[in-house]
Protein backbone atom coordinates (compact mmCIF):
# COMPACT_ATOMS: atom_id res chain seq x y z
CA UNK A 1 0.00 0.00 0.00
CA UNK A 2 1.15 3.44 -0.44
CA UNK A 3 0.65 5.80 2.02
CA UNK A 4 1.44 9.46 0.16
CA UNK A 5 1.67 13.09 1.01
CA UNK A 6 -1.34 14.95 -0.26
CA UNK A 7 0.27 17.47 -2.43
CA UNK A 8 1.51 15.22 -4.94
CA UNK A 9 0.66 14.83 -8.31
CA UNK A 10 -2.33 11.97 -8.37
CA UNK A 11 -3.84 13.45 -5.59
CA UNK A 12 -4.19 16.49 -8.21
CA UNK A 13 -8.24 16.60 -7.93
CA UNK A 14 -8.56 15.52 -4.64
CA UNK A 15 -6.42 19.06 -3.23
CA UNK A 16 -8.72 21.50 -6.17
CA UNK A 17 -11.63 19.42 -4.99
CA UNK A 18 -11.48 19.59 -0.95
CA UNK A 19 -9.65 23.20 -1.33
CA UNK A 20 -12.32 24.20 -4.30
CA UNK A 21 -15.09 22.77 -3.32
CA UNK A 22 -15.30 21.36 0.22
CA UNK A 23 -14.16 23.61 2.85
CA UNK A 24 -16.50 25.24 5.81
CA UNK A 25 -18.51 27.79 3.74
CA UNK A 26 -18.85 30.76 5.59
CA UNK A 27 -20.32 32.98 2.89
CA UNK A 28 -17.28 36.24 2.60
CA UNK A 29 -18.73 39.18 0.75
CA UNK A 30 -16.92 38.16 -2.73
CA UNK A 31 -18.38 35.76 -4.61
CA UNK A 32 -16.86 33.86 -8.00
CA UNK A 33 -18.01 30.66 -9.59
CA UNK A 34 -15.58 28.17 -9.98
CA UNK A 35 -15.05 25.97 -13.01
CA UNK A 36 -15.99 22.07 -12.85
CA UNK A 37 -13.57 20.50 -11.06
CA UNK A 38 -13.24 17.52 -12.81
CA UNK A 39 -12.46 19.35 -16.24
CA UNK A 40 -10.65 22.24 -14.28
CA UNK A 41 -8.14 18.71 -13.08
CA UNK A 42 -8.02 17.59 -16.58
CA UNK A 43 -7.32 20.81 -17.82
CA UNK A 44 -3.92 21.42 -15.42
CA UNK A 45 -3.06 17.56 -15.74
CA UNK A 46 -2.69 18.82 -19.40
CA UNK A 47 -1.03 22.06 -18.74
CA UNK A 48 1.35 20.19 -16.80
CA UNK A 49 2.21 17.37 -19.17
CA UNK A 50 2.51 19.87 -21.88
CA UNK A 51 5.06 21.33 -19.58
CA UNK A 52 7.37 18.47 -18.49
CA UNK A 53 7.14 17.00 -22.56
CA UNK A 54 8.10 20.32 -24.02
CA UNK A 55 11.42 19.50 -21.43
CA UNK A 56 11.56 16.11 -22.96
CA UNK A 57 11.62 17.24 -26.54
CA UNK A 58 13.61 19.60 -25.72
CA UNK A 59 11.78 22.80 -26.44
CA UNK A 60 12.92 23.87 -23.09
CA UNK A 61 15.71 26.48 -24.79
CA UNK A 62 14.21 29.37 -22.88
CA UNK A 63 15.81 28.16 -19.83
CA UNK A 64 18.91 28.26 -20.56
CA UNK A 65 19.12 31.27 -23.11
CA UNK A 66 21.27 34.29 -20.99
CA UNK A 67 19.17 37.08 -21.98
CA UNK A 68 16.05 35.44 -20.96
CA UNK A 69 17.27 33.05 -17.87
CA UNK A 70 18.87 34.75 -15.42
CA UNK A 71 20.34 31.38 -14.03
CA UNK A 72 21.76 30.31 -18.12
CA UNK A 73 23.66 33.88 -17.56
CA UNK A 74 24.52 32.21 -13.80
CA UNK A 75 25.60 28.77 -14.99
CA UNK A 76 27.88 30.61 -17.95
CA UNK A 77 29.60 32.86 -15.74
CA UNK A 78 30.23 29.67 -13.44
CA UNK A 79 31.63 28.05 -16.86
CA UNK A 80 34.22 30.82 -16.96
CA UNK A 81 34.90 31.25 -13.24
CA UNK A 82 35.99 27.48 -14.19
CA UNK A 83 37.94 27.78 -16.89
CA UNK A 84 39.92 30.65 -15.53
CA UNK A 85 40.53 28.54 -12.60
CA UNK A 86 42.09 26.23 -14.58
CA UNK A 87 44.02 27.95 -16.54
CA UNK A 88 45.48 29.88 -13.09
CA UNK A 89 46.31 26.45 -12.20
CA UNK A 90 48.26 25.69 -15.13
CA UNK A 91 50.51 28.89 -14.31
CA UNK A 92 51.01 28.20 -10.70
CA UNK A 93 52.32 24.47 -11.66
CA UNK A 94 54.22 25.95 -14.44
CA UNK A 95 55.92 28.73 -12.41
CA UNK A 96 56.58 26.05 -9.05
CA UNK B 1 -9.05 51.33 -2.76
CA UNK B 2 -9.03 49.56 0.95
CA UNK B 3 -7.45 46.16 1.10
CA UNK B 4 -9.88 42.82 1.08
CA UNK B 5 -9.49 40.21 4.22
CA UNK B 6 -8.95 36.63 2.43
CA UNK B 7 -9.52 34.08 5.22
CA UNK B 8 -7.66 30.43 5.73
CA UNK B 9 -9.04 28.75 8.40
CA UNK B 10 -10.11 29.63 12.19
CA UNK B 11 -8.63 28.25 14.72
CA UNK B 12 -8.66 28.62 18.85
CA UNK B 13 -8.05 32.22 20.29
CA UNK B 14 -4.26 32.79 21.94
CA UNK B 15 -2.72 30.42 19.22
CA UNK B 16 0.87 31.90 17.41
CA UNK B 17 0.81 29.61 14.45
CA UNK B 18 4.19 30.06 12.01
CA UNK B 19 3.98 32.52 9.85
CA UNK B 20 3.67 31.91 6.29
CA UNK B 21 3.78 34.29 2.65
CA UNK B 22 0.10 35.21 1.96
CA UNK B 23 -1.77 33.94 -1.27
CA UNK B 24 -0.61 37.34 -2.63
CA UNK B 25 2.95 36.29 -2.46
CA UNK B 26 4.06 39.55 -0.96
CA UNK B 27 2.69 39.95 2.38
CA UNK B 28 2.62 37.48 5.66
CA UNK B 29 -0.29 36.05 6.98
CA UNK B 30 -1.56 36.68 10.34
CA UNK B 31 -4.23 36.02 12.96
CA UNK B 32 -7.15 38.01 13.96
CA UNK B 33 -8.85 38.16 17.05
CA UNK B 34 -12.82 37.62 16.79
CA UNK B 35 -13.56 37.02 20.47
CA UNK B 36 -13.49 33.52 21.09
CA UNK B 37 -11.80 31.90 18.16
CA UNK B 38 -8.90 33.53 15.75
CA UNK B 39 -9.23 33.76 12.00
CA UNK B 40 -5.60 33.14 9.97
CA UNK B 41 -5.94 35.76 7.64
CA UNK B 42 -4.05 37.66 4.77
CA UNK B 43 -4.49 41.11 3.35
CA UNK B 44 -5.08 41.30 -0.59
CA UNK B 45 -5.90 43.78 -2.51
CA UNK B 46 -9.19 44.55 -4.90
CA UNK B 47 -6.77 45.20 -7.85
CA UNK B 48 -6.42 41.45 -7.53
CA UNK B 49 -9.02 39.99 -5.23
CA UNK B 50 -11.88 42.00 -6.09
CA UNK B 51 -15.12 40.42 -7.32
CA UNK B 52 -15.14 41.10 -10.96
CA UNK B 53 -10.74 40.46 -11.08
CA UNK B 54 -11.01 37.19 -9.17
CA UNK B 55 -13.97 36.22 -11.28
CA UNK B 56 -11.14 36.34 -13.84
CA UNK B 57 -8.42 35.00 -12.12
CA UNK B 58 -10.17 31.74 -11.14
CA UNK B 59 -10.89 31.34 -15.02
CA UNK B 60 -7.17 31.00 -15.82
CA UNK B 61 -6.58 27.20 -14.98
CA UNK B 62 -2.94 28.31 -14.41
CA UNK B 63 -3.31 30.77 -11.57
CA UNK B 64 -6.16 28.86 -9.77
CA UNK B 65 -4.19 25.65 -9.57
CA UNK B 66 -1.15 27.58 -7.87
CA UNK B 67 -3.57 29.11 -5.76
CA UNK B 68 -5.66 26.40 -4.53
CA UNK B 69 -2.46 24.80 -4.15
CA UNK B 70 -1.37 27.90 -1.74
CA UNK B 71 -4.48 27.76 -0.09
CA UNK B 72 -3.98 23.76 0.68
CA UNK B 73 -0.64 24.14 1.74
CA UNK B 74 -1.04 26.83 3.87
CA UNK B 75 -3.91 25.17 6.05
CA UNK B 76 -1.44 21.77 6.35
CA UNK B 77 0.86 24.15 7.77
CA UNK B 78 -1.90 25.35 10.09
CA UNK B 79 -2.87 22.13 10.73
CA UNK B 80 0.95 20.75 11.67
CA UNK B 81 0.78 23.26 14.59
CA UNK B 82 -3.22 23.41 15.91
CA UNK B 83 -6.40 21.96 15.16
CA UNK B 84 -8.14 24.17 12.13
CA UNK B 85 -11.47 24.73 10.87
CA UNK B 86 -10.68 24.85 7.16
CA UNK B 87 -12.52 27.27 4.73
CA UNK B 88 -13.30 26.99 1.38
CA UNK B 89 -10.57 28.58 -1.10
CA UNK B 90 -11.86 32.31 -1.58
CA UNK B 91 -13.78 33.04 1.09
CA UNK B 92 -13.21 36.87 1.44
CA UNK B 93 -14.41 39.95 3.26
CA UNK B 94 -14.42 43.74 2.62
CA UNK B 95 -13.74 44.64 6.18
CA UNK B 96 -12.73 43.78 9.80
CA UNK B 97 -16.31 44.01 10.83
CA UNK B 98 -17.96 42.14 8.24
CA UNK B 99 -15.64 39.15 9.01
CA UNK B 100 -16.55 39.90 12.66
CA UNK B 101 -20.75 39.63 12.43
CA UNK B 102 -20.21 37.08 9.98
CA UNK B 103 -17.93 34.91 12.64
CA UNK B 104 -19.74 35.89 15.59
CA UNK B 105 -23.07 34.26 13.75
CA UNK B 106 -21.78 30.86 13.82
CA UNK B 107 -19.31 30.97 16.98
CA UNK B 108 -20.71 28.87 19.28
CA UNK B 109 -20.46 26.09 16.58
CA UNK B 110 -17.18 27.30 15.32
CA UNK B 111 -16.25 26.41 18.96
CA UNK B 112 -18.10 23.21 18.92
CA UNK B 113 -16.59 21.77 15.53
CA UNK B 114 -12.74 23.14 16.70
CA UNK B 115 -13.84 20.45 20.17
CA UNK B 116 -14.63 17.84 17.80
CA UNK B 117 -11.65 18.33 16.09
CA UNK B 118 -9.23 17.86 19.00
CA UNK B 119 -6.63 15.28 18.21
CA UNK B 120 -8.42 13.48 15.09
CA UNK B 121 -6.96 13.42 12.05
CA UNK B 122 -9.04 13.05 8.21
CA UNK B 123 -7.87 10.10 6.12
CA UNK B 124 -8.63 10.11 2.19
CA UNK B 125 -8.73 6.10 0.77
CA UNK B 126 -9.39 4.81 -2.44
CA UNK B 127 -9.33 1.40 -4.32
CA UNK B 128 -8.51 1.22 -7.40
CA UNK B 129 -8.45 -1.86 -9.62
CA UNK B 130 -7.03 -3.95 -12.33
CA UNK B 131 -10.37 -4.83 -14.45
CA UNK B 132 -8.58 -7.26 -16.50
CA UNK B 133 -7.38 -9.09 -13.66
CA UNK B 134 -10.90 -9.06 -12.06
CA UNK B 135 -12.24 -10.28 -14.82
CA UNK B 136 -10.28 -13.64 -15.39
CA UNK B 137 -10.87 -13.78 -11.31
CA UNK B 138 -14.14 -13.92 -12.41
CA UNK B 139 -14.46 -15.90 -15.19
CA UNK B 140 -12.34 -19.18 -13.32
CA UNK B 141 -14.08 -18.29 -9.66
CA UNK B 142 -17.48 -16.54 -10.03
CA UNK B 143 -20.98 -19.44 -9.38
CA UNK B 144 -22.92 -17.65 -11.56
CA UNK B 145 -20.46 -17.44 -14.35
CA UNK B 146 -19.41 -21.30 -13.29
CA UNK B 147 -22.80 -22.41 -13.78
CA UNK B 148 -23.79 -20.34 -17.31
CA UNK B 149 -20.82 -22.22 -18.48
CA UNK B 150 -22.20 -25.35 -18.03
CA UNK B 151 -25.31 -24.71 -19.08
CA UNK B 152 -23.21 -23.31 -22.34
CA UNK B 153 -21.48 -26.69 -22.83
CA UNK B 154 -24.64 -28.93 -23.54
CA UNK B 155 -25.74 -26.71 -26.01
CA UNK B 156 -25.91 -26.75 -30.15
CA UNK B 157 -22.65 -24.91 -31.68
CA UNK B 158 -25.13 -22.40 -33.22
CA UNK B 159 -26.78 -21.56 -30.19
CA UNK B 160 -23.17 -21.67 -28.06
CA UNK B 161 -21.86 -19.38 -30.34
CA UNK B 162 -24.63 -16.72 -29.44
CA UNK B 163 -24.35 -17.80 -25.59
CA UNK B 164 -20.69 -17.38 -25.03
CA UNK B 165 -20.83 -13.45 -26.56
CA UNK B 166 -23.55 -13.13 -23.60
CA UNK B 167 -21.06 -14.82 -21.14
CA UNK B 168 -18.73 -11.94 -21.49
CA UNK B 169 -21.48 -9.46 -20.67
CA UNK B 170 -22.30 -11.47 -17.89
CA UNK B 171 -18.99 -11.27 -16.64
CA UNK B 172 -18.95 -7.77 -16.88
CA UNK B 173 -22.09 -7.32 -14.67
CA UNK B 174 -20.58 -9.51 -11.78
CA UNK B 175 -17.04 -7.55 -12.15
CA UNK B 176 -19.17 -4.71 -11.15
CA UNK B 177 -21.22 -6.64 -8.77
CA UNK B 178 -17.31 -7.45 -7.59
CA UNK B 179 -16.64 -4.20 -7.04
CA UNK B 180 -19.37 -2.98 -5.04
CA UNK B 181 -19.67 -5.28 -2.40
CA UNK B 182 -15.51 -5.83 -2.40
CA UNK B 183 -15.38 -1.90 -1.67
CA UNK B 184 -18.29 -1.92 0.90
CA UNK B 185 -17.00 -4.62 2.73
CA UNK B 186 -13.71 -3.14 2.83
CA UNK B 187 -15.90 0.27 3.82
CA UNK B 188 -17.08 -0.77 6.71
CA UNK B 189 -14.11 -2.68 7.88
CA UNK B 190 -12.85 1.03 7.99
CA UNK B 191 -15.10 2.48 9.37
CA UNK B 192 -14.69 0.35 13.00
CA UNK B 193 -11.92 2.60 13.01
CA UNK B 194 -13.21 6.08 12.56
CA UNK B 195 -15.60 8.82 14.02
CA UNK B 196 -17.25 9.84 11.01
CA UNK B 197 -16.95 8.77 7.31
CA UNK B 198 -18.04 10.00 4.09
CA UNK B 199 -18.18 8.12 0.65
CA UNK B 200 -17.17 10.03 -2.13
CA UNK B 201 -17.56 10.01 -5.94
CA UNK B 202 -15.46 7.63 -8.19
CA UNK B 203 -12.88 9.96 -10.44
CA UNK B 204 -12.69 8.62 -13.80
CA UNK B 205 -9.56 7.60 -15.50
CA UNK B 206 -9.22 11.13 -17.79
CA UNK B 207 -9.22 12.89 -14.29
CA UNK B 208 -6.62 10.77 -12.21
CA UNK B 209 -4.54 10.00 -15.22
CA UNK B 210 -4.22 6.41 -13.76
CA UNK B 211 -4.58 3.56 -15.64
CA UNK B 212 -6.70 1.78 -13.19
CA UNK B 213 -9.99 2.36 -12.60
CA UNK B 214 -11.20 3.80 -9.40
CA UNK B 215 -13.76 1.71 -7.63
CA UNK B 216 -14.22 3.41 -4.48
CA UNK B 217 -13.10 6.82 -2.73
CA UNK B 218 -14.02 8.01 0.84
CA UNK B 219 -13.08 10.01 3.63
CA UNK B 220 -12.33 8.97 7.65
CA UNK B 221 -12.18 10.67 10.68
CA UNK B 222 -9.68 9.16 13.01
CA UNK B 223 -8.61 9.73 16.29
CA UNK B 224 -5.11 9.84 16.29
CA UNK B 225 -4.31 6.99 18.65
CA UNK B 226 -6.32 4.61 15.80
CA UNK B 227 -4.40 6.33 12.95
CA UNK B 228 -1.59 3.41 12.97
CA UNK B 229 -3.71 0.51 13.36
CA UNK B 230 -6.45 1.94 10.62
CA UNK B 231 -3.01 2.13 8.10
CA UNK B 232 -1.93 -1.53 9.92
CA UNK B 233 -5.52 -2.59 8.44
CA UNK B 234 -5.35 -1.11 5.51
CA UNK B 235 -1.41 -2.69 4.57
CA UNK B 236 -2.79 -6.48 5.26
CA UNK B 237 -6.07 -6.11 3.15
CA UNK B 238 -3.50 -5.09 0.16
CA UNK B 239 -1.35 -7.53 0.86
CA UNK B 240 -4.47 -9.82 1.17
CA UNK B 241 -5.81 -8.77 -2.28
CA UNK B 242 -2.90 -7.38 -4.72
CA UNK B 243 -2.96 -10.49 -6.50
CA UNK B 244 -6.42 -10.61 -7.15
CA UNK B 245 -5.88 -6.73 -9.29
CA UNK B 246 -7.22 -4.70 -6.21
CA UNK B 247 -4.86 -1.55 -5.14
CA UNK B 248 -5.81 0.35 -1.26
CA UNK B 249 -4.51 3.82 -1.11
CA UNK B 250 -4.53 6.24 1.48
CA UNK B 251 -3.91 9.47 1.66
CA UNK B 252 -3.20 11.93 4.64
CA UNK B 253 -3.80 13.26 6.92
CA UNK B 254 -5.49 16.05 5.48
CA UNK B 255 -6.73 19.09 7.10
CA UNK B 256 -10.40 18.13 8.51
CA UNK B 257 -12.44 19.49 5.10
CA UNK B 258 -14.91 17.05 4.79
CA UNK B 259 -16.12 17.11 8.80
CA UNK B 260 -17.22 20.25 9.30
CA UNK B 261 -20.70 20.94 9.08
CA UNK B 262 -21.85 24.28 9.54
CA UNK B 263 -25.97 24.31 9.08
CA UNK B 264 -27.03 25.87 6.04
CA UNK B 265 -28.55 29.34 7.31
CA UNK B 266 -29.11 32.75 5.52
CA UNK B 267 -26.07 34.20 4.66
CA UNK B 268 -24.15 30.70 3.84
CA UNK B 269 -24.18 28.82 0.49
Amino acid sequence: MSIEQSSQSNSLVDVLETVLDKGVVIAGDIRVGIADIELLSIKIRLIVASVDKAKEIGMDWWETDPYLNSKASQDKLREENESMQKRLEELENRLG
Amino acid sequence: MSDLIYVYGIINENQTPPVFKGIDGERDAHTISLGKVDAVVCDVSQQEFGEEALQQKVEQADWLHEKAFHHHEALMKLYEYCTVIPMKFGTIYKSFENLERTIAKHCDQLIESLEVLVDKEEWNFKIYCNNEKLREGIAIHNPTVESKKEEIAGLSPGRQYLEKRKLSQLVNQELEKEKESFSTLVHDSLQAFSVSSEVKKNWNKDVTGRNEEMSWNSVYLIQKNQVESYLDHIKELQKKWEDSGWMLEATGPWPAYHFVALPKSEGTR
